[in-house]
């Protein structure tokens, strides 16, 4: 079993499978908010649905749109249950808070490194503490 | 963290519930940025009003019910329906529609001067060099910074609100000298004059430094001192929709950057491009291609049009028609709405056949009435966004072009449009 010590942006307690997004996505204009989907024609993982997962987001592309996008997926519980990012992003982070306050949930946000991410492979089962530890277990 | 007296009452709820949430927003996009201070700022654009799902109105709502009121004058972005036009988006057709409507009245209750415009640049009273201010629309980011040299960072929504709120942000990048400094050069000496003298070489100069500068802050040299506002409105436009250029400096014109040296601050510059005629003719292929389908109609003002694009319009157009069954549309201010009403420019422009819209723009989903097929334009940002989110082809060309082709009722471009 692996393990990773991220640092918390926003604390919160989460477990479930990984997905592991294989390019950067903009939550405005690329992903819709109402179904959890990633509607950007140009992303590799087009159609792919993020909903119950630990999202891995290794870069990051903002408009000012994302954080609106962030709250209403995790608001109508069409998002993932946590979200660890290779690079600092604020649109994330304030969308998540926003939605963590207004909906009363606990939707963690986790900075690693791209190093630590390349460890991460897709559907790896993920257990997040408030502390930032990364519990990481794969099916032999 | 270091927070003031005030700062650490506002978390602690003793100026009330929203301000605390607006605080703690404050610090935590701090604690992201890791960064230690905040900074006071003297004015907002908010984006927040701009329609993006039912989280949006709840996090305005529970603002007015925890009692916010603003800080700083804080000016409205586009909305998604224009408030004083219901048929632009028939508004009542849908309840996302009901509830972009309910969000930008939620947003005039909390205070906001309701100046519904992504080109807030372009209204008296704007912030001055040198102001830490608050903007979120990426194209009136790029330009606060680089052309009027107030300082910026690319605020998204909810931290714009809670900013204009609290009246401070995390002292970080763009508001930081050492972050302002140029690190690559996009030399545009070798071009044409004709080519320099185009409006649309502006927009194709923006999409290829969009293209071209990663996270860096790119300065431009060789454009003409008689380059204006408009020009600069487009390299600013354009640059953020093909990438993330919150700033950019265009040598001898923009505040900043009276030399090359004093733009990068007196650091070698790395990287110099020089660009040359082909890669004017590449953005604009990749800014659409000019298929045998038939013009379906224009879209002009993304950005919101100016007074001045105004008056090259009415001078161009020179009391022509545009051709029968075309949809052609333009976006504004409803301040600049007003100045081209004064000037008498409004009713000929509608009589020849222009939809003036203000409040919003025309390149989002859901598509405004009519709005399909192959459409020209001269905006690099709506030909880079529209194709993605609209039944839509773009053609871009130059305003004089667009008006051939609107008059004529097919594309139509001069020489230069060979390009």
């Amino acid at each position: 079993m692996l393990s990773i010590t991220a640092r918390v942006l926003i604390p919160g307690r989460a477990s479930g499978s990984a997905l592991v997004l294989d390019d950067s996505l903009s939550f405005w204009g690329g992903f819709d908010p109402a179904l959890g989907e990633i509607i950007d024609v140009h992303h590799p993982q087009f159609g792919q649905r993020v909903g119950g997962s630990i999202l891995f987001i290794p870069e990051s592309r903002g408009s000012a749109g994302t954080p609106g996008g962030i709250a209403e997926t995790l608001r109508n519980g069409s998002g993932p249950r946590a979200f660890a990012l290779g690079e600092r992003d604020v649109n994330i982070g304030v969308g998540t808070l926003v939605a963590n306050r207004l909906y009363a949930l606990e939707i963690p946000v986790l900075a690693i490194t791209l190093a630590e991410m390349a460890q991460i492979r897709i559907d790896d089962r993920i257990e997040i503490d408030r502390q930032g530890l990364i519990s990481v277990s794969r099916q032999a | 963290m270091n927070l003031n007296q005030l700062d650490q009452d506002r978390l602690a709820g003793k100026l009330g519930k929203a301000m605390q949430f607006a605080m703690e927003t404050i610090v935590t996009a701090a604690h992201i940025d890791q960064v230690d201070c905040l900074i006071d700022i003297s004015f907002a654009h908010i984006d927040a009003c701009f329609y993006n799902g039912r989280a949006h109105l709840d996090f305005v709502n529970y603002m007015l019910e925890h009692g916010a009121t603003l800080a700083v004058p804080s000016w409205t972005n586009n909305g998604l329906v224009a408030l004083n036009d219901l048929t632009v988006r028939d508004p009542l057709a849908s309840r996302e529609m009901d509830e972009a409507r309910q969000l930008m009245q939620a947003y005039v209750k909390l205070g906001c001067n309701p100046v519904w415009t992504c080109a807030p640049y372009q209204l008296p009273d704007r912030p001055q060099l040198g102001a830490h201010i608050v903007g979120s629309e990426s194209n009136a980011v790029s330009f606060y910074n680089s052309v009027i040299g107030a300082r910026t960072n690319m605020y998204g929504d909810y931290l714009d609100v809670c900013a204009a709120i609290v009246g401070r942000v995390p002292c970080s990048k763009l508001h930081r000298d050492e972050a302002r400094a140029a690190e690559l050069v996009f030399d545009v000496t070798k071009l044409p004059q004709e080519i320099l003298e185009n409006d649309l070489f502006y927009h194709l100069l923006g999409h290829v430094i969009g293209r071209r500068s990663g996270h860096r802050v790119p300065a431009i040299t060789g454009l003409a001192p008689a380059c204006c506002e408009d020009d600069l409105k487009a390299i600013s436009a354009a640059a953020s929709s093909s990438g993330r250029v919150p700033l950019f400096h265009a040598v001898g014109i923009t505040p900043e950057a009276e030399s090359l040296d004093i733009a990068s601050q007196g650091a070698r510059v790395a990287q110099i491009i020089e660009l040359k005629v082909v890669d004017l003719q590449q953005a604009r292929s990749e800014l659409g291609v000019n298929t045998g389908q038939p013009l379906a109609g224009i879209a002009l003002g993304t950005p919101h049009f100016s007074v001045s694009e105004f008056e090259r319009l009415v001078a161009l157009l020179a009391g022509r028609e545009l051709h029968p069954g075309l949809a052609c549309y333009l976006t504004t201010s409803r301040h600049v709405y007003q100045q081209a009403q004064q000037r008498g420019w409004i009713e000929p422009l509608s009589l020849a056949g222009f939809r003036i819209i203000t409040d919003t723009c025309t390149y989002f989903s859901p598509a405004i009435n009519g709005l399909k097929g192959k459409i020209m334009t001269n905006s690099a940002k709506w030909a880079y966004y529209a194709p993605g989110m609209l039944p839509v082809e773009a053609v871009i060309g130059s305003l004089a072009e667009c008006v051939e082709s609107a008059v004529g009722g097919e594309v139509m471009l001069d020489r230069w449009g060979e390009l």
